[in-house]
């Protein structure tokens, strides 16, 4: 029994589990858990959380902007279950959430703000707040189409976490990782059960808050150029493209496919950024 | 009466001088904390912040002294600095949010007003360091401490080498442990110059 306690331990210290194989199986197993209840979205935040327990970053002193992302990213998937049984989804929710999450993001950054001239704090915040706004918002409205939904918060956390690793943080990068795996634990009881399973708020809110200040988080922390963010951004545009006459099961492959597009793009960005070319 | 006096409180005046608190000033150019860390248990990896100003105080008569030292965490360099052919370097990684988190917590300080004296020379250093935005008690050890003139200034000098053993989860710096321990030593070397 010990042996078998101190193998597991062991796999869980190892970085490659903690943002893979883990968040893949807690977001697969609360998917499965959850899904009686239509609650299977918050398999992003179980995977997530997971994760952030392996990796050891529990703690909350300092309260600093990778410990603020983690509580947005909870708040993130209550706000989004609630809203799931309390209101009906209508044009206005998705920039409604957009913009509440965007103020949040200003919380999370503001003792990196702090450090900055007034300009240069003004500029990032709007930056920020913008890339916050936008991302919530393309992703939300996405949340009837569970396909969609989940392809897309699969490459944007695997856009956002090797854009990090690549942008010399292996945590954010981790944290990114282990988001896109609980996504594609997410997708796998999509695959298993049919157009029944329902992304919701609960799934696309908590992976749009959590990947904007991600990867807000890998530019202001680590090394990572802004201008992977617009590549970031377009990964809820490529998750509507057509997908004409595809059976059910093939719709998350191939709307994986298109997201994978900006999301290797990003990443291509960063590391032609780090081999010098000017971006 | 008056002449003796005046007389007495001439010659005395030296003494009166050599008792007051002296204050010093950190020279930056001579004066680097060292830090050593244990890396997958099999071999310790040493760095140092190239950027540190402070000044202190001491009291010989009273045995007593302050020290404020500040450090700019972004002059980490552990002599990995060259990515080479990786997309960043081991110092780069140092700066980011895994570690000394630069763009949130530009700075690292410590202060303190307790000092332990052997004689003339002060021994130990009780203060609290702030890193990451989380203050923690430290003791610094002097395990060596001259004062001098400097050979070709002839400006006061005192200089030496404190060090002090620590946990960075004490700070929240949790990445990475235990694969990068969580044990740091730390050796500052100082040279400093009387105001």
């Amino acid at each position: 029994m010990e042996a078998a306690l101190a193998m597991l331990w062991e796999l869980l210290a190892n970085p490659i589990v903690q943002s893979s194989a883990l968040p893949l199986a807690a977001g697969l197993a609360c998917a499965a858990l959850l899904y009686p209840l239509r609650l299977e979205g918050l398999a992003a935040i179980a995977g997530f959380l997971a994760a952030v327990f392996a990796i050891g970053n529990f703690g909350f002193e300092p309260l600093s902007a990778t410990r603020k992302i983690v509580l947005t990213g909870a708040a993130a998937a209550v706000i989004g279950a609630l809203s799931d049984f309390a209101f009906k989804p209508t044009r206005f929710s998705a920039p409604l959430l957009g913009a509440i999450f965007g103020v949040a993001a200003l919380w999370v950054f503001a003792t990196v703000l702090r450090q900055k001239t007034p300009l240069d704090a003004a500029l990032i915040g709007a930056g920020v707040v913008a890339l916050t706004v936008w991302l919530v918002s393309a992703t939300v409205s996405l949340q009837l189409d569970a396909a969609r939904s989940g392809a897309a918060g699969l490459m944007l956390g695997l856009g956002t976490g090797f854009s990090a690793v690549l942008g010399a943080s292996a945590l954010i990068g981790q944290y990114g990782m282990a988001l896109g795996a609980a996504c594609g634990g997410f997708l796998v009881l999509l695959l298993a059960l049919g157009p029944r399973v329902g992304a919701g708020h609960a799934l696309t809110l908590t992976v749009s808050v959590l990947s904007a200040l991600l990867a807000a988080a890998s530019v202001l922390l680590a090394q990572v150029p802004a201008v992977a963010l617009v590549a970031l951004a377009l990964v809820p545009v490529a998750a509507r493209l057509p997908l004409p006459g595809t059976p059910l099961w093939m719709q998350p492959v191939l709307a994986g496919v298109y997201t994978a597009v900006p999301a290797a793009g990003a990443c291509a960005l960063v590391w032609l950024q780090s081999r010098g070319w000017a971006i | 009466m008056k002449r003796f006096t005046l007389g007495a409180l001439a010659l005395a005046l030296p003494i009166a001088v050599t008792a007051a608190p002296e204050t010093y000033t950190i020279d930056p150019v001579h004066s680097f904390p060292h830090f050593a860390i244990d890396h997958l248990g099999v071999a310790t990896i040493w760095g140092r912040f190239d950027k540190m100003g402070g000044k202190f105080t001491i009291d010989r008569a009273a045995k007593q002294g302050t020290l404020e030292l500040a450090v700019e965490t972004a002059s980490v360099s552990t002599g990995d600095s060259d990515k080479g052919a990786r997309p960043r370097s081991r110092d780069d990684h140092l700066r980011s949010a895994d570690f000394f988190n630069v763009a949130e917590f530009p700075r690292m300080t410590y202060q303190a007003t307790e000092v332990t004296f052997n004689g003339d020379s002060p021994t130990e250093v009780a203060g609290r360091l702030t890193l990451l935005g989380v203050t923690r008690p430290v003791t610094l050890k002097i395990g060596r401490w001259v004062c001098k003139d400097h050979p070709f200034s002839k400006k006061p000098m005192c200089g030496g080498e404190a060090s002090a053993v620590l946990r960075r989860t004490d700070f929240g710096m949790k990445y990475g442990v235990p694969a990068v321990g969580d044990e740091i030593r730390i050796v500052v070397g100082f040279e400093a110059y009387r105001e």
